[in-house]
C-alpha cells in the first residue's frame, strides 16, 4: 500500500514537472475561456463535456469530506478567509445573497450570523431612543422586531451538486440554521432564477471549476440588481518566488497524500492543486470581470496571494 | 518680497490644488451604461450590455476627465468610437457623489455609517450592496459634506461680494465679515449637529487627515479671499492661521452648546473674533511700551541715586520688572510684524 503509494506520487510528480516544462502558450490556452473544445482539467486537457462530468465526480466524491479536508488543507485558515470575505461584503439586515458553488454553506451560515448580530445592536440602538414612548407602544414595537431578527434578509445557496447541498442541508439542520436559507440545485453558466434579483453575489472557492467562466459573471450580472455587488473568493497566484516555491512545495506534495489519508482519494485534491495552477491570476479574472459589465472591479490579496478577493458592482 | 508671497500662494494653491483633483490621477473613470433603475435609458442601451461596454472603454479615456469638471449631477452626452451617441453616462465618481448626497438625509438617524450610506443608494433604486463601494466607517460620506458645505460657503461668499460690487449692499467691516461667514458655515452643521461629534473623530483618522486638513485650509482661504485679503508676506500665515483657530474652537463650542439657536456659540463667536481684533491693536500699544521700559532701565543704570542701598533696590527692581516685561517686550515685538505697515493694506486694524 504504502508502496504504491510511493511509486503513484512519483509517477504524477514526474508527470506535473513534465506538464510544467510545456511551453507557456500551451498552458494557457488552457485557461478558463474555451479555445475549441479543449479545455483543461486540472494538467490534462479534456472536452468541455468531460470537463464537466469530471468535475461533477470529484465533488460527489468529496463531499461528505469537504469540510475537514478544507480544515486539514488549509490548517484552519479557510474560515479566517471567509470571514475576511463576510466582513468585506459587510451585509445590513434586508440584504438578498446568493451563494453561488456554496454546498456546504459556509458563506450562507456566516451571512446569517453576521446579519443577525448588525441586526441586534440596531435594535439595541432603537430601543435606547425609546426612553420617551410608552409601555404599550414599546412593547409593540418589541413584538414586531422579535420575530424578525433576520431583517428580512435571505441566503439562497446555488450548487450545480446535489451530494453538496445534501451536505449543507444536513450541516444547517445540524447547526439550528432555518429561516432565511433556501436551497436551490443550479449551473452558475445558467442560473435559474430571474434578472435583477439579489443585492449581493458570491462564488468561493467556486469559479475555479466552472467551465465557462464567462459564462458565469454574466449570468452573475444578470441576477444582480441595479447596484449589486459581486464577490469572488478564489485561490490565486502568488507573486513573491519564495513563497511561491514553498507554497508549490505544499500543494503537491502534501495536499494529495492528505487526500487519500483523509478522504481516500488523492485523485480528486490532486485535480485540485492543479486547478489551481491553471486558474488565472488576479489582473486576468480583474478583466474578465470588467468584461462581463462590472465597474469598481478590484481585488485584494489574502496570505500574499494564496487567496484573493474580487469585488465588482452592476452599476 | 512680493514675488516672494505671490510664490508662497501659489505653491499653496497648488499643495490644496491636487488633494482636490486627485481623483484626476485614478485610472480613467469607465463611462456607466444606464440602468432602467438610475436613469431612463433608450431601450436599445439595455439590450446591447456586453458589446457597448466595451466600446465604452474606448469611449472614456479621451472623454474621463470631463466628468470631474462638470457641475455635479448633470447629464452629458459624447460622442465615442464609430459615432455611437451616448446619453445619459455618467462616471462612477458622479454616480457616487449622488448615492453620498441622498444618504445625507438619513444621517441625522443612522449617523456616518455605512447603513445611511446604504439607505441612500435605496432611495436611488440601487441596492443596499452599494454601499460596499465605500470605506465602512463612512469617511467618504462625512468628507463629501464638508465639501459641499464649503462650496455653498463660497457661493454665498461670492453672492456677497457681487451685491456689495453692484453697490446694492454695504461692504461689512472685516470683522462682521469674518463673524457672519463662520457662523454662516457652521450653521450648516445644525441639522447633523447631533451626530457631528462623531463625525469629527472620524475626520481625524490619520488616514483621513490630508483630505480634512485640506478642506479646512481651503475654506479658510476662501473667507480670506472674499474678506480682501492680499497680504503677501507673514501676515498671510498668521491670519490664517487665527481664522483656524477661531473656527475650531467655536465649531467645538458648538457640539457642547445646549442654548436656544446656539446663541451662546454665537456670542463666543464674537468675543474671539473681537479678540483678534484687539490683539493686533495691542501690537503696536506693546511695542511702545517695551520701548518705554527699556528706554527706563538704560536710565536706571546711568542716573545716580543718593543711596547705595536704595540704589540696589532700585536697580533691583527696575530688573524684575524688566524681566517681567521681558516676555511681553518679546511677544509685542513679534506682534509688530502682524501690523503690517505695507501702505496698500486697506484693512483697518488688523
Amino acid at each position: 500500500m504504502a508502496a504504491g503509494l510511493s511509486l503513484s506520487l512519483w509517477l504524477w510528480r514526474s508527470r506535473c514537472r513534465a506538464l510544467l516544462s510545456r511551453p507557456a502558450g500551451a498552458v494557457r490556452a488552457h485557461r478558463g475561456l474555451a479555445a475549441g473544445p479543449e479545455m483543461h482539467f486540472g494538467f490534462q486537457s479534456v472536452t468541455e463535456e468531460e470537463r464537466r462530468e469530471k468535475i461533477y465526480q470529484v465533488f460527489e466524491n468529496v463531499a461528505k469530506k469537504y469540510d475537514v479536508m478544507n480544515d486539514s488543507m488549509t490548517l484552519g485558515i479557510h474560515r479566517v478567509w471567509k470571514d475576511i470575505l463576510m466582513h468585506k461584503m459587510n451585509p445590513c439586515p434586508g440584504t438578498l445573497l446568493l451563494d453561488v458553488a456554496g454546498g456546504t454553506g459556509d458563506i450562507a451560515f456566516r451571512f446569517i450570523n453576521y446579519v443577525r448580530s448588525v441586526r441586534q445592536r440596531q435594535l439595541q440602538r432603537k430601543l435606547k431612543h425609546h426612553q420617551n414612548l410608552s409601555w404599550q407602544e414599546i412593547f409593540d414595537s418589541y413584538q414586531k422586531d422579535q420575530f424578525n431578527s433576520l431583517g428580512d434578509s435571505q441566503v439562497v445557496v446555488c450548487d450545480i451538486n446535489r451530494e453538496m447541498l445534501k451536505v449543507g442541508k444536513q450541516k444547517a439542520q445540524h447547526l439550528g440554521y432555518s429561516e432565511g436559507l433556501s436551497w436551490v440545485l443550479g449551473n452558475a453558466e445558467e442560473l435559474p432564477f430571474d434578472d435583477d434579483k439579489f443585492d449581493v453575489y458570491t462564488i468561493a472557492f467556486g469559479i475555479r471549476n466552472v467551465t465557462r467562466i464567462d459564462l458565469a459573471l454574466q449570468e452573475a450580472y444578470r441576477v444582480l440588481k441595479p447596484g449589486g455587488r459581486f464577490l469572488c473568493l478564489e485561490f490565486s497566484h502568488v507573486s513573491n518566488p519564495l513563497l511561491s516555491r514553498l507554497y508549490d512545495l505544499y500543494s503537491f506534495q502534501v495536499i494529495p497524500v492528505l487526500g487519500e489519508v483523509i478522504a481516500g482519494d488523492w485523485r480528486s485534491y490532486q485535480y485540485l492543486v492543479e486547478s489551481i495552477r491553471q486558474f488565472p491570476p488576479q489582473e486576468e479574472l480583474k478583466a474578465m470581470i470588467e468584461d462581463a459589465g462590472f465597474f469598481k472591479v478590484d481585488y485584494e490579496n489574502l496570505n500574499f496571494g494564496i487567496v484573493a478577493i474580487h469585488s465588482g458592482f452592476k452599476l | 518680497m512680493a514675488a516672494a508671497g505671490g510664490l508662497r500662494r501659489a505653491g499653496w494653491r497648488l499643495w490644496r490644488g491636487r488633494a482636490v483633483v486627485k481623483c484626476q490621477h485614478c485610472p480613467p473613470a469607465r463611462a456607466l451604461q444606464a440602468s432602467a433603475a438610475l436613469r431612463r435609458a433608450p431601450d436599445e442601451h439595455k439590450k446591447e450590455p456586453l458589446t457597448s461596454s466595451s466600446q465604452q472603454h474606448f469611449d472614456s479615456p479621451p472623454a474621463g476627465h470631463q466628468p470631474e469638471q462638470e457641475p455635479r449631477g448633470t447629464h452629458h452626452s459624447y460622442t465615442g468610437q464609430g459615432g455611437q451617441e451616448s446619453e445619459d453616462y455618467e462616471s462612477e465618481e458622479q454616480l457616487q457623489h449622488r448615492i453620498l448626497t441622498a444618504a445625507l438625509e438619513f444621517v441625522p438617524e443612522h449617523g456616518w455609517t455605512a447603513e445611511a450610506i446604504a439607505e441612500g443608494a435605496k432611495t436611488l433604486g440601487l441596492s443596499v450592496a452599494a454601499a460596499g463601494m465605500f470605506h465602512s466607517d463612512g469617511s467618504e460620506l462625512i468628507l463629501h459634506f464638508v465639501s459641499e458645505c464649503n462650496t455653498k460657503l463660497s457661493k454665498l461668499l461670492e453672492k456677497e461680494q457681487k451685491l456689495v460690487q453692484l453697490g446694492e449692499a454695504e461692504k461689512k467691516p472685516i470683522d462682521e465679515f469674518l463673524r457672519d461667514a463662520v457662523e454662516a458655515r457652521l450653521r450648516m452643521l445644525i441639522p447633523y449637529i447631533e451626530k457631528w461629534p462623531q463625525a469629527l473623530s472620524v475626520l481625524l483618522l490619520p488616514r483621513n487627515i490630508p483630505s480634512s486638513l485640506s478642506l479646512l485650509t481651503s475654506m479658510i482661504d476662501d473667507i480670506w479671499h472674499y474678506a480682501g485679503d492680499q497680504s503677501t508676506d507673514f501676515n498671510w500665515y498668521t491670519r490664517r492661521a487665527v481664522l483656524t483657530g477661531i473656527y475650531n474652537t467655536t465649531e467645538l463650542v458648538m457640539m457642547q452648546d445646549s442654548s436656544p439657536g446656539f446663541e451662546d456659540t454665537w456670542r463666543f463667536l464674537g468675543n474671539r473674533v473681537a479678540d483678534a481684533m484687539t490683539m493686533s491693536n495691542t501690537a503696536s500699544q506693546v511695542q511702545s511700551t517695551g520701548e518705554a521700559v527699556v528706554q527706563g532701565l538704560m536710565g536706571a543704570a546711568v542716573t545716580d541715586p543718593p543711596l547705595e542701598k536704595s540704589r540696589t533696590l532700585f536697580s533691583i527692581h527696575t530688573m524684575l520688572s524688566g524681566l517681567g516685561y521681558f516676555p511681553l517686550l518679546m511677544f509685542g515685538l513679534s506682534l509688530e510684524q502682524i501690523h503690517c505697515t505695507d501702505e496698500r493694506e486697506d484693512l483697518d486694524g488688523f
